[in-house]
Parts: C-alpha cells; sequence; structure tokens
C-alpha cells in the first residue's frame, strides 16, 4: 500500500482518533499530521508491518501523552483571544450536550486513552497495552480507576444540576 | 448506573463526538511536505558537518606540510588585538535548550498572559519548536560558521491571541549570537531583531 492510499483511506480515522483522545479538534489535526509526518519518513518499514494502522496509531496515542506530560499543554481561555481568528470546534457542541463528554475531561490523559482504544477502538487490553507500552493489568487498572471517576463526577453533576 | 450502561453510554459518546469532527484536507500533502522539510534539514545539517571536516582537514595538513612555524590562525587579515580568547561563534550545540523571550523589537507586551507558556526550544538535531502562547510551533534551523542563521517555519496552527512573534525573529534574523544564558537575533542590517534567556 501506498503513502497516499492509506492516508485517503485511514487519514480521516486518524484526526477522529485524535479528537476523541484530545477532545480539540484542532489538537486532532495536529495528532494525525504528527503521526503521517513521522509514518511517511518510514514508510518502507510500515507498509511491511502486519497491521500499518496499529503502528501508525500507536505514534499518534504516543505523541498525544507526550504533549500532555509537557507543562504547557493545558490551554485555558483567555480574554484576548481575537474572535476573527479562532475556528469553530465541535468539541463544544458536545460539551453543551453531552455531560459524559464533560466527565472525560476529569480523566487523566492516560485514563481517557485508556477509554478511547477500548470502547471506541473496541481494542482488547493485550492490544491496548502494546500501544502505550504497559502492561495489560496496568490498562485493566486503568479503565477501572476511570470508569469510577466516570461514575462520580456524572452523578455529582446531575446532583448538581437537580439542586440548580 | 451499572458499569455496562456506562460502557454503552461512552461507546456513543465516543462515536458522537467521532461522528461531529469535520473532513480534514490535504492531510497527504501536509504530512508529506513536513517530512520533506525535516530531511532536508538532515541534508543541510550533513553537509554543515562535511564542510566542517573538510575545512579542518585543510588546516590539519596545511599545519602538517609546512616547513615554517605554525602561525596562530588571524581573523580577516589582522593580527589578534589582545590575547582574550575571542568568542566562539554559536552552533546547533550550544544554542541547544529553552529559551524565553526577554525583548522583541516593537513588541511591548510580552508579559501578558496567555494559554501556553511562550518558549523557544532549539534542538541539537536542528529542529526547533515552542509555542508562541496559544499555537505550537515547529520548524528547522541552521546556523554557519560565523553565526549566519536561517530558519524554515514548519506547518501550525493560526489562532489568534496576543502570539509572541517567535516565527517573525526566525524568519528575519540573518545573524545569531549566544553566550551561556543569552541568545540575541539579528537582521540584516546589524540591529538587534530579539533577545532571549534561557529557561532550561
Amino acid at each position: 500500500m501506498e503513502f497516499e492510499e492509506y492516508v485517503s483511506a485511514r487519514g480521516q480515522e486518524l484526526v477522529r482518533l485524535g479528537f476523541t483522545v484530545s477532545g480539540d479538534y484542532q489538537r486532532a489535526e495536529d495528532l494525525a499530521q504528527i503521526a503521517l509526518m513521522q509514518a511517511f519518513r518510514s514508510w518502507r518499514k510500515v507498509r511491511k508491518a502486519d497491521d500499518p494502522h496499529h503502528y501508525v496509531r500507536r505514534i499518534l496515542i504516543n505523541s498525544y501523552l507526550s504533549m500532555a506530560r509537557r507543562r504547557s499543554f493545558t490551554e485555558a481561555p483567555t480574554a484576548e483571544i481575537d474572535p476573527q481568528h479562532t475556528v469553530p470546534d465541535p468539541a463544544n457542541d458536545i460539551a453543551n450536550s453531552d455531560d459524559l463528554w464533560r466527565a472525560l475531561a476529569e480523566l487523566s490523559a492516560r485514563e481517557r486513552v485508556v477509554l478511547v482504544l477500548r470502547y471506541y477502538q473496541d481494542l482488547d487490553d493485550r492490544t491496548i497495552a502494546d500501544v502505550l507500552g504497559i502492561k495489560p493489568s496496568s490498562v485493566r487498572a486503568t479503565a477501572s480507576r476511570a470508569l469510577a471517576t466516570l461514575r462520580k463526577t456524572r452523578h455529582s453533576n446531575r446532583v448538581d444540576e437537580r439542586l440548580s | 448506573m451499572s458499569t455496562t450502561d456506562l460502557e454503552d453510554d461512552l461507546r456513543g459518546t465516543f462515536d458522537r463526538a467521532a461522528a461531529s469532527v469535520p473532513p480534514a484536507t490535504g492531510l497527504t500533502e501536509r504530512a508529506t511536505t513536513g517530512a520533506r522539510l525535516a530531511q532536508r534539514r538532515t541534508w543541510i545539517v550533513s553537509g554543515a558537518a562535511a564542510v566542517g571536516v573538510a575545512a579542518v582537514a585543510v588546516v590539519g595538513f596545511g599545519l602538517a606540510g609546512s616547513d615554517r612555524p605554525a602561525q596562530p590562525p588571524v581573523a580577516g587579515g589582522q593580527a589578534p588585538a589582545s590575547t582574550t580568547p575571542a568568542p566562539q561563534p554559536p552552533t546547533v550545540q550550544s544554542v541547544s535548550g529553552t529559551w524565553r523571550a526577554v525583548q522583541i523589537a516593537g513588541l511591548k507586551s510580552l508579559k501578558a498572559s496567555r494559554p501556553d507558556d511562550p518558549v523557544l526550544a532549539l534542538r541539537p538535531d536542528g529542529t526547533w519548536g515552542g509555542s508562541d502562547g496559544c499555537n505550537t510551533l515547529q520548524g528547522t534551523y541552521a546556523i554557519g560558521q560565523r553565526g549566519e542563521f536561517t530558519a524554515v517555519i514548519g506547518p501550525q496552527r493560526l489562532v489568534g491571541c496576543d502570539n509572541v512573534p517567535h516565527t517573525g525573529v526566525l524568519q528575519a534574523a540573518n545573524r545569531i549570537a549566544a553566550d551561556a544564558d543569552t541568545l540575541q537575533f539579528f537582521a540584516p542590517d546589524g540591529r538587534e531583531l530579539a533577545r532571549y534567556a534561557r529557561a532550561r
């Protein structure tokens, strides 16, 4: 498979994966671009892999986790942002209509990635462990902790809504 | 709520989120252009290294083949004015690190609040990165033997805020000077464009 064929078949899928893990459309495009750039540079090796998409997906996920570890990753809205230059972000619509999407923002980057790989990408724990370079038992523990946090956050949000 | 219900809801949320993503355009072009820029940077660095090795070899052969006593190197045809060692021109290794702008020509708002830490990171492999305060920046750069500076600006977002114009500095600069804690960029007319302090 040529690189161009791969991008036209799976490129949009990578952007979607970037969006589900980061919750930010611009960052999703950046992540897809970083993953594709790295894959392009060693495409001969990537295309020989059993599953090239698994290889590229791993680059994307680990790029996201590296970004998240950096101190400058956290973005906060400021009054100085020029509305003429901002780009509409689909995350705003989802955040306004889906309490679970909002609750996902409370999770750590790794917890969110594990849930995305498990419930969006439908990967088993062994494959997730391979993507993240950790043990399957760590994947199970991370997923369990993340689900407990989500349950708790969702419950307290609903109580707040009822009281307001 | 049972775990199964929560898991089903998660699947639905992720599917809706993924479906809301608008089609990305030009992914192939952006990926291949970015990779080629990085490849070109490798050639520039390799070429500079080859020129450096050749220069050292020529000087070495010249000194070894001469019957006269070895002369100290003379810069610009002039004898050194003092025995104080001249400052070494910067290299990609010596400027490697994270830098924070302390002065940029024409900019008064360096201390404004921004979503990201507006630092400039120069790496020893000839790539640079960082943030202008609200966009991730990247590209490649090269430093000549006398401090000549060139930079290539990579793909970046264009979110507007009180941006620190690192890219403008890098594009306008044609010479760089540095010591351990200070980095200076100069315009072709010799004017100082920006001064940075080492952050880490």
